[in-house]
């Protein structure tokens, strides 16, 4: 067998390497600089590239300065090739790259100075590469123009964001790294600029770090006005990724991530995030304050012909379906319908149709469960709305079709959710009834659980009407109170104590009448005596019968002067007076007649009438 | 009445006091109730609403005072003995050898409405009275009759005019409150460094005894009896 190749050959190939030999051996040298684009804007960052070929290791670099430019991040690769060409010797290269992803600080055309090597005491330059700077952000350079553009290592990597799951391509995220804080920052990104009004668009809270965190202490989150939010993510610990961004490599780890629906059509506003961030490790960490950007999300209102029923939440992607626990049912037996509502969208905030029936089964107010189960930071998930119907009596009878409306933004259309009419069937049970009995208990052995359970400890309901009662004091507290009671007593009393006085002042009043007549009598006749010795005989025996008739009227308590003798005899006796005074009273007043009309004028008969008056009013009391 | 609110207005004030309770917003609700009674538009029906919403609040000293002071005002009312017996099931207290039942004037009088027993007895007073006048007044063959209605007035005005008594008494001597604070130490004597007896909390019924300084004496329905600070219980 005849061998491939030969000794001879490998030593020969051995010695070709052996004479070859570095090219900085030699004083050739290599050295240069490029940027990746020449017209940049202020934001936007750019790579300048200083390649130097063959540079010996103890070769100093001295990389450009200025104070026009910052640099945000630099890196250093080397590469050796080795090309055999014809049959000369093996030419071995050493090619050094070192990569500044610069800034500009401001607009205009700008100069990036030269960068410097020192080679064995020689300097070599390269030549200043102009740039024209722009105020703003101009884009990202173009594709295969950046030849010295650092390959992304993650690249292959599956991203979350470059993707929607439901087909909808999202825009990545392209943070801004700021000025002062390109260390560290906060940044907040939604997955798109432009929804309709209840289509999810979803924000996340990021921290952008180049340098180790210890821990974030406090995160303050932006004020969602204007949106129905739902937590999508929220990680307990820090668990970063690797991000580059213009070219620079961060660690990316994600504080919040939230579904937000928007209510209302217009330009929304999201305020700046704000958290507290602990870097470094033990003593050697401090606490910083980021604040992220603000941002702002415009909102279309729904398309015109929304179908009846529509209302706002009803954006997303929508299944309806009616679940019922049977079709057949004895009478007492409940029905477990449940109305599902499931899809993509906002879940907690749909509704779904209210079931219906006919008046023969009863449908009890439903209790609603959620489970909401965000899937690639999209929310979705179902809502089951669960009726007790209790039939109320035998026979067929349907459950109307339900229909839920919607708007799939996907499609840009409006859809309908529909489900079945479900017909059923009540039988009569064993006992062979046709209708419940008004008797509650019944239906609570048949439908046990399932019923309203109503229970005697809740607080019983305010009263619906008042009557208004200003505060007052009790009746017995008031001043008229004790006076009016005592009033009947004093009144009684002193009726009592009148009508007393009263009968012992009339009783008085007679008797001084009598005394006081009596008394005036005398008088008169007193008066009489004067004229006893005058001319004037009718004077003085007229004055004698006044006085007598006064004195009787006050004894008899009658007038006398119109009575004959006989009733005034009469009169006296029934007063009590006795003969021998009657005698008197009578025989004065005969001769008082007869001396008033001529007679009597012997003065001892006057003095003898005088007398018998007064012997006729003595003693009489 | 107060002239602060119409009828009207009064009204209004609390429909929205009830509309604020139905939506769960009972502090605005207890505001409206509060704001009739400051205003003299009280009665059992806004303190009951009033109690009902402290309760629904959890503040049971408030919710047994107001319920309690609408019972003492309107009487028994079914959905007002429901609302004490939740609030008395709440009460952190149980008080234990509690005599089964209260004192009998003090039962008496609470069975009873003193202004209905107060103008009965005047109203009957005072009849029976100006028939007993009427009864002088009339001839006596006309005077049975009159003398029949005076002696039935007496009867009725008699028993009540002890009622009224008893009402008086009561009112005067028996001075119940409620815990309002949340706890409220007994102690022996009416100082704050006094060793104390007891503790109370919110929504127990006590009663007053004797009051000095900023200390009143509180006696429980077993007995037990210790000085507390007066801030800490309201009078019904």
């Amino acid at each position: 067998m005849r061998r491939t190749g030969s000794a001879r050959g490998a030593l020969l190939a051995v010695l070709a390497l052996l004479a070859t030999a570095p090219a900085w051996a030699n004083d050739d040298l290599d050295f240069y600089q490029t940027v990746d684009r020449e017209e940049v804007g202020s934001q936007d960052t750019f790579r300048l590239t200083v390649v130097v070929v063959d540079a010996p290791p103890n070769a100093q670099m001295q990389l450009p300065e200025s104070d026009d430019f910052e640099v945000l991040s630099s890196s250093r690769s080397s590469q050796r090739s080795i090309s055999l060409s014809g049959g000369g010797p093996a030419v071995i290269q050493d090619v050094t790259r070192y990569v500044l992803v610069m800034r500009a600080n401001r607009a205009g055309r700008l100069k990036i100075p030269p960068s410097q090597i020192t080679v064995r005491g020689k300097t070599y330059r390269t030549q200043p590469v102009e740039l024209s700077v722009r105020t703003g952000r101009l884009g990202s350079p173009p594709s295969g123009s950046s030849g010295g553009s650092l390959p992304d290592p993650f690249a292959s990597a599956p991203s979350q964001q470059r993707q929607d799951p439901f087909g909808e391509e999202l825009d990545a995220d392209e943070p801004t790294i700021p000025r002062g804080d390109s260390d560290l920052f906060l940044r907040a990104s939604l997955d798109r600029d432009e929804v309709y009004v209840g289509e999810q668009v979803t924000l996340s809270l990021y921290i952008y770090s180049r340098v180790d965190l210890s821990s974030v202490d406090s995160v303050t989150m932006p004020k969602l006005e204007g949106f129905w939010t739902e937590e999508v993510e929220s990680p307990t610990q820090l668990s970063g990724e690797q991000k580059i961004v213009d070219g620079i490599p961060y660690r990316a780890y994600l504080l919040r991530r939230r579904a937000l629906f928007p209510v209302k059509p217009g330009t929304l506003s999201i305020t700046a995030a704000e958290a507290d961030i602990t870097t470094g490790f033990l003593f050697a960490g401090h606490r910083v304050h980021r604040v992220s950007n603000a941002l702002k999300v415009k909102v279309r209102p729904l398309p015109p012909g929304a179908p009846p029923g529509m209302a706002n939440a009803q954006v997303g992607s929508w299944r309806l379906s009616m679940d019922v626990s049977q079709t057949r049912v004895e009478l007492g037996q409940p029905v477990t319908v449940k109305v599902i509502l499931e899809g993509v969208g906002n879940v907690k905030n749909v509704t779904p149709p209210k079931l219906t029936g006919p008046a023969a089964l009863k449908i009890y107010d439903p209790t609603t469960t959620d489970k909401v189960a965000p899937q690639r930071n999209r929310v979705q998930g179902r809502r089951v709305v669960e009726y007790l119907v209790m039939p109320q009596r035998t026979g067929t009878f349907t459950l109307p079709a339900l229909e839920f409306p919607y708007f799939d933004p996907r499609e840009q259309s409006y859809e309908v959710a529909r489900t079945d009419a479900v017909t059923i069937t009540v039988e009569a049970g064993a006992g062979g009834v046709s209708a419940l009995p008004s008797s509650p208990s019944h239906v609570a052995d048949a439908a046990n659980e399932q019923k309203n359970v109503l229970t005697a400890g809740g607080l019983r309901p305010v009263r619906y009407q008042a009557k208004f009662v200003a505060p007052s004091e009790p009746p017995w507290k008031r001043g008229f109170f004790v006076p009016a009671v005592l009033a009947p007593l004093g009144l009684l009393l002193g009726v009592a104590l009148i009508g007393g006085v009263r009968g012992r002042l009339a009783t008085r009043t007679e008797a001084d009448r009598g005394r006081q007549q009596a008394k005036a009598a005398r008088k008169r006749l007193a008066a009489a005596e004067k004229l006893q010795g005058g001319t004037n005989v009718g004077a003085f025996y007229a004055e004698v019968e006044k006085a007598l008739h006064g004195f009787l009227e006050a004894r008899l308590g009658v007038p006398v002067g119109g009575l004959t003798r006989e009733v005034l005899a009469e009169r006296l006796t029934a007063a009590g007076a006795d003969a021998e005074r009657r005698s008197r009273v009578l025989f004065v007043l005969e001769a008082c007649d007869l001396g008033r009309y001529g007679g009597g004028g012997n003065p001892a008969e006057r003095q003898k009438v005088m007398d018998t008056a007064m012997a006729a009013m003595e003693g009489w009391a | 009445m107060s002239g602060y609110y119409t009828p009207e207005e009064a009204q209004d004030v609390f429909l929205k006091a009830n509309e604020a309770y139905a939506r769960e917003d009972y502090a605005a609700a207890q505001q409206g109730y509060e704001k009739l009674l400051s205003h003299g538009h009280g009665g059992p029906d806004v303190l009951y609403n009033l109690g009902t919403s402290h309760l629904a609040r959890g503040d049971l000293g408030r919710a047994v005072l107001a319920l309690e002071q609408a019972k003492k005002e309107g009487g028994r009312a079914p959905d007002l003995e429901a609302n004490l017996a939740v609030a008395r099931a709440r009460q952190v207290d149980k008080v234990v050898g509690a005599t089964a039942e209260e004192e009998f004037l003090p039962r008496v009088t609470a069975a009873t409405d003193g202004t209905v027993v107060a103008w009965t007895f005047l109203g009957t007073w005072v009849a029976a009275f100006a028939l007993v006048l009427l009864w002088r007044a009339l001839r006596p063959g006309r005077r049975t009759a009159v003398g029949i209605m005076s002696a039935l007035l007496f009867t009725v005005a008699v028993p009540s005019g002890l009622l009224l008594a008893a009402h008086a008494w009561v009112d005067e001597t028996v001075h119940e409150a409620v815990v309002l604070a949340p706890t409220l130490v007994a102690r022996e004597l009416p100082q704050a460094g006094a060793r104390s007896i007891f503790e109370v909390h919110a929504g127990l019924k006590v009663r007053l005894l004797e009051e000095t300084g900023r200390f009143v004496r509180i006696r429980l329905p077993n007995g037990l009896e210790g000085w507390a600070e007066r801030e800490g219980v309201a009078e019904i």
